[in-house]
């Protein structure tokens, strides 16, 4: 019976992982200057990339991913299609609202499509969550983190070479995602290496193809006015 | 995904087939039974290409380069130069897919090589004439300045996959000069085809050699 209490508790102890430590500003100026990673889109873009997806280091396949993502309204729009052009995947979402336009084997799960459009929001907008802390962890990197509604943890990194990451975290602990951007300089989306930990874990890697923003119709249709004039 | 990957070899392959069977420039009812006459004198073909991918995602197609290379009976390499580095390769009762990865190509495990062999058996059917019977589609040939084939998915099997496709021969170079394939009301890929050369040497490592 000891035993068995014994293997429980250590189960239970290793399933329970903690957060990465972060050290605060002690003074409350110092906190307010530390200024939060923000590796995110600021107005309506459309992003074109390769996505080449590994399982166990090897890669299994290319694909073509199509983004277009309003952070204001955080909607998303998004298609996969292969090189040859034929398409995969196309949904949209709208807070609340997931719909499927298409989806061919082995992209149509349920679940693909809600982990894509929360996995397309994780790398291009701001946290939804509340602000819990910001600092440092020990090795120098700027660090915030968010709590989720579902009881997620969303750290928002830049270490000392300004390389971003964000990692996600489940309520107990457990690292889901981690998204590193291994750009600096330039189009921060040029390269994005995304690691799921799942069932079966995966990483995809993501080239920038093109990157355009978008105007809102009625940006467009007061520029067009204007151009009349 | 075995369905998929059918369905994207039929298409590739089915764009290589037409370039072979490319004499056709003449409607009618014995159209097919021509057709198996002529693709005989095909040994060789190579081309260019450019594929626009439109859907309403995108403001503006989606452009790739590609090439395009077959020797008879039935070695294939179609090849994607940019923005994605691509390469399906048919040759000796094998057919593999590579992928760029790490300043190399790859091959691709996503898709099912057993799937690919099916299709070129049924490849094999129409190098021989008998495109026409291919139970998945439906051909069918329109006369006009250009000749055109209509390929309508016969069955279940690719619905809510694709609504068709037309290829247009050119009348003046007996070739074909664009194929377009149609998913649904707002996607579609148009392929053009450039520097058609028939019959003209072909070194039997481009169905080996994936750099």
């Amino acid at each position: 019976m000891k035993g068995i209490l014994f293997l429980i508790l250590t189960i239970l102890l290793f399933s329970c992982q903690t957060l990465p430590l972060i050290n605060s500003p002690v003074s409350s100026v110092n906190q307010k200057a530390l200024t939060c990673p923000a590796p995110f889109l600021k107005e309506k873009y459309r992003l074109v990339h390769t996505i080449e997806t590994r399982m166990a280091g090897d890669t299994r396949s290319t694909i073509i991913g199509v983004t277009l993502a309003d952070p204001s309204t955080r909607s998303v729009s998004c298609a996969v299609m292969t090189a040859e052009g034929m398409t995969l995947f196309e949904a949209e979402s709208e807070p609340g609202v997931l719909k499927v336009n298409r989806a061919l084997p082995p992209f149509d799960s349920v679940d693909f499509a809600k982990n894509m459009i929360d996995d397309i929001k994780l790398i291009f907008f701001v946290p939804e969550g509340k602000l819990q802390t910001k600092g440092n962890f020990p090795d120098g990197a700027t660090v915030c983190r968010y709590s989720e509604e579902n009881g997620d943890w969303i750290d928002v990194i830049a270490d000392k070479s300004k390389r971003t990451e964000i990692k996600r975290y489940s309520s107990s602990g457990i690292l889901r995602r981690q998204i590193r951007f291994n750009k600096t300089a330039g189009n921060i989306y040029q390269h994005i290496e995304l690691q799921a930990n799942e069932q079966f874990n995966y990483s995809l890697l993501m080239t920038l193809i093109e990157a355009q923003p978008v105007k809102s119709k009625l940006l467009r249709t007061k520029s067009s006015g204007n151009t009349q004039r | 995904m075995k369905t998929y990957r059918n369905l994207f070899n039929f298409v590739c392959i089915a764009v290589g087939v037409l370039f072979v069977l490319n004499p056709l420039i003449y409607a009618g009812t014995n159209a097919f039974e021509k057709l198996r006459k002529e693709s005989a004198n095909i040994k060789t073909l190579k081309a260019n290409f450019v594929q626009k991918k439109s859907m309403k995602i995108l403001s503006r197609p989606l452009v790739s380069d590609g090439r395009f290379y077959y020797i008879a009976p039935d070695s294939f390499r179609w090849e994607y130069v940019k923005p994605v580095k691509s390469i399906v390769i048919a040759h000796k009762n094998s057919t593999k897919r590579y992928v760029y990865s790490d300043g190399k190509m790859v091959e691709d495990k996503m898709g099912g090589a057993q799937a690919m062999k099916i299709v070129l058996n049924e490849i094999a059917g129409w190098i021989n004439g008998r495109f026409d019977q291919n139970p998945s589609f439906t051909a069918t040939i329109h006369g006009g300045t250009n000749t055109m084939i209509t390929l309508t998915p016969a069955g279940q099997s690719m619905a809510g996959m694709i609504e068709k496709i037309e290829i247009v021969l050119s009348r003046e170079a007996a070739t074909v000069k664009s194929v377009k394939i149609i998913e649904d009301a707002n996607s579609f890929t148009q392929i053009n085809f450039q520097n058609v050369e028939i019959n003209k040497s072909i070194n039997p490592s481009v169905f080996q050699d994936v750099k």
